[in-house]
């Protein structure tokens, strides 16, 4: 039962901070290509800022692997 | 590495000033300062030293120069775009000739460009008609003249109402009707009723009544009857694309004889035009005028010479020292190694650096390929971007930016090749299971999760520390003691809590947990007094953006599994040419990915993470004066 418990703590880890991140460059993706339209030459930060984002699924992903593993 | 930069003042006596400016802007190395305030100090006397102005001469020289220039834009814009051969003829002495010569073509031009225009607005009206009796051409072909049939022309605006005209016709006729219709290019549908002669004139009438206007034609053709028209628009299409082929032919030959005198003209123009409108950040006292500006300091020796050896000893370079308040005036030029010269294309992504800042692309051109290199870790792949890196370098190789991504992109491969050999991986399990690349294996990364881990996060803490310990100079550097101290604090107790987790994992003696805990608790008060009531946030931010180094492990992994399925896949089909089309696919679309990711993650590791440590951004870019 401990398993089925660490298993489904880890798959929140991921799967909650993976729902966040999405969330979070879909905000910024939309107004990336708003700004992308106006500037074309902030093309590489804009692509910079989508990926600030997936900090939070790395971070829920190492958690993952520490429920699972240490 | 940012060049050091040299603060000069050019003084000399006016009349020389246009011929000091057309020198500077032959060496290319002087950008003009506009801000005169670092150059000028308080106890002198500013009341004497004003902007330059035109005189009357060079006012009057200045219009007659745009009004040249702008009649040539003019015969330019009627020209075809023929490449034109150099010309090496000196316009000063032409200018007379010229100027006549210009408006006489000028004329000829716009006249041929005037009559251009109409013959290819009347092709396109006689195409459009052409389509519709193009049409009924077979049906007129089949027609005796004494057939008692008679044609009617009609335009419908809204196709909707081809059933009410449809409608109203059989009325007209009892059914003895046919309509022909073909949409034209504005949507509009272009009817041809084919009727009986005693009923035409009925119908015509009945039509005009029901506002469904008739097809006219030209005045030139519209008496003609329909088979007239035909033959008379085919002729006269054939005699407008004759006459449109002798004037394209006059244009390119006008253009092949003069085109090449006129730009030499223009260039020399915007060369004379370039100079006056430098000079509106010039300043001139009666006697003599000041030209301020930033040259590299190793350009100094060859602008003083050339100055020296041009104007013997009239106008005189002064290299001034350069202030502590004027370091954020300070143009930055980035001037680096031929080896990490393609890596300040990531450089220019984000603002330039500040003066007495630090150049980021030496780290980010040891830094990425590594990165880049443990994110991919395949040397299939990696062979693959090298063959990609090397033809693209070849073909591209004289487009700079191009040019400098197949170079970033080489150097990446060869990491990502010695990566791959260490981790083992060719093209996936494929290569060790195919050519016995597991002797050579290090880590398997699919297995070995835990220690990736820990690998990427120790790879995080050296990178983070090795951008405060830049910081901490680079604050030195500007002398600003405090930002100095916060750093250092950060670095010490990064230092201190790392010994901790490691004596607490039982790596270093335990004994080391409560001298570290009191200097910890010793350092909190600086990081407070040093940074802030903000710094444990901040430390906090620094700890986070070491985790974040836990991508490298994490997308590798993603990479070496999607590999994996791809090998997979393609053996499941049970069919050898099935099985190889689809590894080829997958792999294809790993490859993308495998290029976009870690190019993508390790930037960002640089730009997030990495250059908020040490980099201050905001700098001027140097842009001397240069011929075009």
């Amino acid at each position: 039962m401990e398993k089925v418990y660490m298993a489904l703590a880890a798959a929140l880890a991921v799967g909650l901070s993976a729902v966040a991140t999405a969330w979070a460059q879909s905000k910024i993706g939309a107004a990336g290509a708003g700004t992308l339209a106006e500037k074309p030459e902030l093309s590489a930060t804009i692509i910079i800022l989508v990926a600030i984002p997936e900090t939070m699924v790395i971070l829920g992903f190492v958690v993952a692997i520490t429920i699972l593993t240490l | 590495m940012i060049a050091r930069m040299a603060k000069i003042e050019i003084i000399g006596p006016n009349e020389l000033l246009m011929a000091v400016l057309a020198l500077l802007r032959e060496l290319g190395v002087f950008q003009i300062e506009q801000d005169i305030t670092c150059f000028i100090g308080e106890g002198e006397e500013e009341e004497k030293v004003r902007s330059a102005l035109l005189d009357e001469k060079a006012l009057a020289e200045r219009i007659f120069y745009e009004d040249l220039r702008g009649r040539i834009d003019e015969l330019f814009s009627c020209l075809p775009k023929a490449e034109i051969r150099a010309s090496y003829l000196d316009p000063s002495n032409l200018l007379d000739s010229i100027i006549a010569t210009v408006q006489r073509h000028g004329v000829t031009c716009r006249e041929w460009c005037r009559k251009k225009e109409s013959l290819q607005k009347e092709l396109v009206d006689l195409s459009g008609y052409a389509v519709i009796l193009g049409a009924v051409e077979p049906i007129l072909c089949t027609l005796s003249p004494k057939s008692g049939i008679d044609f009617i022309g009609v335009t419908i605006r809204d196709p909707a109402a081809l059933e009410e005209v449809m409608r109203l016709l059989t009325s007209l006729t009892e059914g003895k009707f046919e309509i022909l219709t073909v949409k034209a290019a504005d949507g509009t549908l272009i009817g041809l009723i084919t009727l009986e002669k005693e009923l035409a004139e009925k119908v015509r009438k009945t039509l005009d009544e029901q506002r469904v206007p008739e097809l006219t034609f030209p005045a030139a053709f519209a008496p003609l009857p329909f088979p007239e028209k035909i033959r008379y628009l085919r002729t006269r299409m054939n005699e407008v694309t004759a006459e449109l082929d002798a004037i394209d032919g006059e244009l390119t030959r006008f253009a092949q004889r003069w085109g090449a005198i006129y730009a030499r003209v223009r260039s020399w123009l915007d060369e004379r035009l370039a100079l006056y409108k430098n000079m509106a950040y010039l300043h001139q006292t009666g006697m003599c005028f000041f030209i301020h500006g930033w040259t590299p300091e190793a350009e100094v020796t060859r602008l003083d010479e050339a100055v020296t050896v041009k104007f013997r000893g009239e106008v005189v370079v002064e290299k001034k020292q350069v202030l502590e308040q004027d370091l954020d005036l300070v143009p930055v030029a980035l001037r680096n190694p031929p080896y990490f010269r393609p890596f300040e294309l990531f450089a220019r992504l984000l603002p330039l650096p500040r003066y007495a800042s630090l150049d980021p692309t030496p780290f980010i051109a040891i830094c990425f390929p590594l990165f880049f290199g443990m994110i991919l870790g395949d040397a299939g792949y990696g062979v693959i971007l090298l063959g990609l890196a090397l033809v693209l370098g070849r073909v591209f190789r004289k487009r700079d930016t191009v040019r400098d991504m197949a170079k970033i992109l080489l150097i990446s491969s060869c990491y990502t090749i010695l990566f791959g050999i260490f981790y083992g991986e060719f093209f996936g399990d494929a290569g060790a299971r195919l050519l016995g690349l597991e002797e050579a294996l290090i880590v398997e990364r699919r297995e070995a999760i835990v220690p990736m881990l820990f690998f990427a996060l120790s790879v995080g803490l050296a990178h983070i520390l090795l951008g405060l310990v830049l910081g901490f100079v680079t604050a030195l550097k500007r002398k600003t003691g405090r930002e100095a101290l916060y750093k250092l604090a950060t670095i010490v107790v990064i230092l201190c809590l790392l010994a901790l987790f490691l004596s607490y994992q039982e790596i270093f003696p335990r004994l080391l947990a409560k001298p570290l805990t009191l200097a910890l608790l010793f350092l909190i008060p600086v990081l407070f007094y040093a940074g802030g009531v903000l710094a444990p946030l901040e430390l906090l931010k620094t700890i986070g953006n070491i985790v974040s180094y836990a991508r490298i492990m994490a997308i590798g992994l993603a990479s070496v599994l999607l590999a994996r399925v791809a090998n997979r896949f393609a053996g499941m089909t049970g069919n050898l040419a099935v099985g190889m089309l689809l590894a080829v696919l997958f792999h294809a679309i790993n490859i993308a990915l495998g290029v976009f990711s870690p190019t993508i993650h390790a930037l960002r590791l640089h730009y997030v993470e990495f250059y908020s440590k040490f980099m201050t951004p905001g700098g001027r870019k140097f842009e001397p004066m240069h011929k075009d």
